[in-house]
């Protein structure tokens, strides 16, 4: 049932998802390789790999900006590569997502920015009821009083929050995190970690992070996977990942990171080294 | 092969619009936004251009006719190359030189700084959003923008005729009036609202198919003026078959 909400559905799932771009040089880049992955409701998933490892192409395939060649991306039940137009949208309004650079429009304030899916997907409100709901989002993602600020005037940092204030403003059922640290300095990338583990706690949504911030990721995620060459080389909570001894997932993680015990709480907080 | 490719994605790109607006209003409050847009920004260079554009009608006129004692005749030469063919052409270069650049700029950006995937993941239809005002927009400013340039071109040429060359205003006038008349007009409107179209549709797929980055910006730019002056003027010559063939 590729055009029906299924609500008992997990929120993701990826079933042999296989995706190449074709090269300059004729050929073909394998850039996802027969990846399957299930992200369970309430949890948060971080999705880690060296850079070029087809982790923001994961990401699109999972709000249908791009579509699979072969398997499929399940999101509430919903094929988002067959099914209707109508009804990707329909799945959409239940996703909110932060962008790299937080893909705020520059022509808008930061209010009206975090404002703009309300305005479009609910009319119901009064313009005093969305102004009090921007606000409200403004002060979880600890930017009170920036409303009418120009976002040209805003820092990097902040340009990720009032993203993320602007993900999480229609309240949806999952939120996507692209990057979330890319860019930043560590003291800011460590107040983004620490925001995405108080909307976690906020919200109880699901949550998918792709990172290769190492720490940042053990920070907030419940569950991690590991991408490396197109494939799912680990999956599981934050420990078992952390303790694989796959040798790709042990050089990535490094040696100086703290691993946590196995069977411990997903969340770990770990200090950051160098 | 590959301008075949490119004339496959714009056909792709026009059947996707007609589609995103298929029983569905216009994005509110936009249309105009647009439309005050392109019109104030291509207003004074469309102006200066048509100034200078009517003058030399005159000038070239008087001195093609005067050597065969008909340089009473440049009214009718302004009328039927100023008004039938050049303000027109004129309004569609400048309206593609200032707003097609700036729609191809624009919607190029947003790619690269992925806010058109921030519409999509938004539920919001980025052709629908981006493109259907613009459309609109063109489609109601370009006839108006036609008839400044009409007015103007005659009015400098007029200037000039009577000023300079010391010709009779009222003959030149009458002259003008009676070479041209409804149909004229209403084709020229005609064709400002087609060469609207085609500036909006060509600037929008060049922003809207361009690479990332500054680099691609640029290309998207210069792709969108070049591509839609051409096809301005090449519709030009295949509606004036038609009109006047």
């Amino acid at each position: 049932m590729a055009d029906r909400i299924d609500e008992d559905a997990p929120p993701i799932e990826l079933r042999g998802v296989s995706k190449r771009f074709p090269t300059s040089g004729g050929g073909s880049l394998v850039v996802l390789d027969d990846v399957s992955l299930t992200m369970p409701r309430g949890q948060t998933t971080a999705v880690i790999g060296p850079s070029g490892t087809g982790k923001s192409v994961l990401l699109k395939h999972i709000v249908g900006l791009l579509r699979p060649d072969a398997g499929e991306v399940r999101v509430f039940g919903v094929d988002m590569a067959r099914a209707s137009e109508a009804m990707v949208y329909k799945v959409r309004r239940r996703i909110g997502m932060l962008f790299q650079d937080g893909a705020l429009f520059d022509s808008l304030s930061t209010g009206d920015n975090i404002a703009f899916p309300l305005d479009r997907h609910r009319p119901e409100l009064s313009a005093r009821q969305k102004r009090e709901r921007v606000e409200q989002v403004l002060e979880m993602v600890e930017l009170p009083g920036l409303y009418d600020r120009p976002t040209a005037a805003l820092s990097g940092g902040q340009r990720k929050r009032v993203g993320l204030a602007r993900a999480i403003v229609t309240e949806p059922e999952v939120v996507l995190f692209d990057e979330p640290n890319s860019g930043l300095d560590p003291m800011t990338s460590d107040a983004i970690d620490q925001l995405i583990v108080t909307m976690k706690e906020k919200l109880h949504v699901t949550f998918v992070v792709i990172s290769h911030d190492i720490v940042g990721t053990l920070n907030v995620a419940d569950r991690i996977c590991m991408l490396y060459g197109g494939k799912v080389v680990a999956s599981g909570t934050t420990a078992e990942v952390t303790h694989s001894d796959h040798p790709m997932v042990r050089r990535f993680l490094g040696r100086n990171v703290v691993l946590p015990e196995p069977g411990a709480p997903g969340v770990a907080t770990l200090p950051r080294i160098g | 092969m590959s301008w075949l490719a490119t004339i496959g994605r714009f056909a792709g790109f026009c059947f996707d619009l007609a589609r995103a607006n298929a029983l569905r209003r216009p994005p509110p409050g936009r249309t105009m936004e647009e439309a005050y847009r392109i019109g104030v920004q291509s207003l004074p260079v469309l102006l200066l251009i048509s100034v200078f554009v009517g003058t030399n009608l005159s000038l070239q006129g008087y001195a093609a006719f005067t050597p065969l004692g008909g340089q009473r005749l440049v009214g009718m030469f302004v009328a039927l190359a100023g008004v039938r063919e050049l303000a027109p052409i004129i309004a569609a270069t400048m309206v593609a030189a200032k707003a097609g650049t700036e729609m191809a700029s624009q919607i190029a950006v947003m790619r690269t700084r992925e806010q058109v995937d921030a519409l999509e993941v938004m539920a919001i239809n980025p052709l629908w959003w981006l493109v259907t005002p613009r459309f609109l927009a063109i489609v109601l400013v370009m006839p108006a923008l036609t008839v400044v340039a009409i007015f103007t071109t005659i009015a400098s040429s007029w200037l000039v005729a009577t000023a300079q060359l010391g010709l009779n205003g009222t003959e030149f006038l009458d002259f003008v009036r009676t070479s041209i008349d409804a149909k004229d007009l209403v084709a020229c409107e005609l064709k400002g609202m087609l060469f609207g179209v085609v500036i909006c549709l060509v600037s929008c797929f060049c922003g809207f198919t361009s690479t990332k980055g500054p680099e691609g910006v640029g290309q998207a730019t210069n792709s969108a003026v070049v591509i839609a002056s051409v096809s301005c003027v090449t519709l030009n010559f295949l509606l004036s078959q038609v009109l006047y063939g």
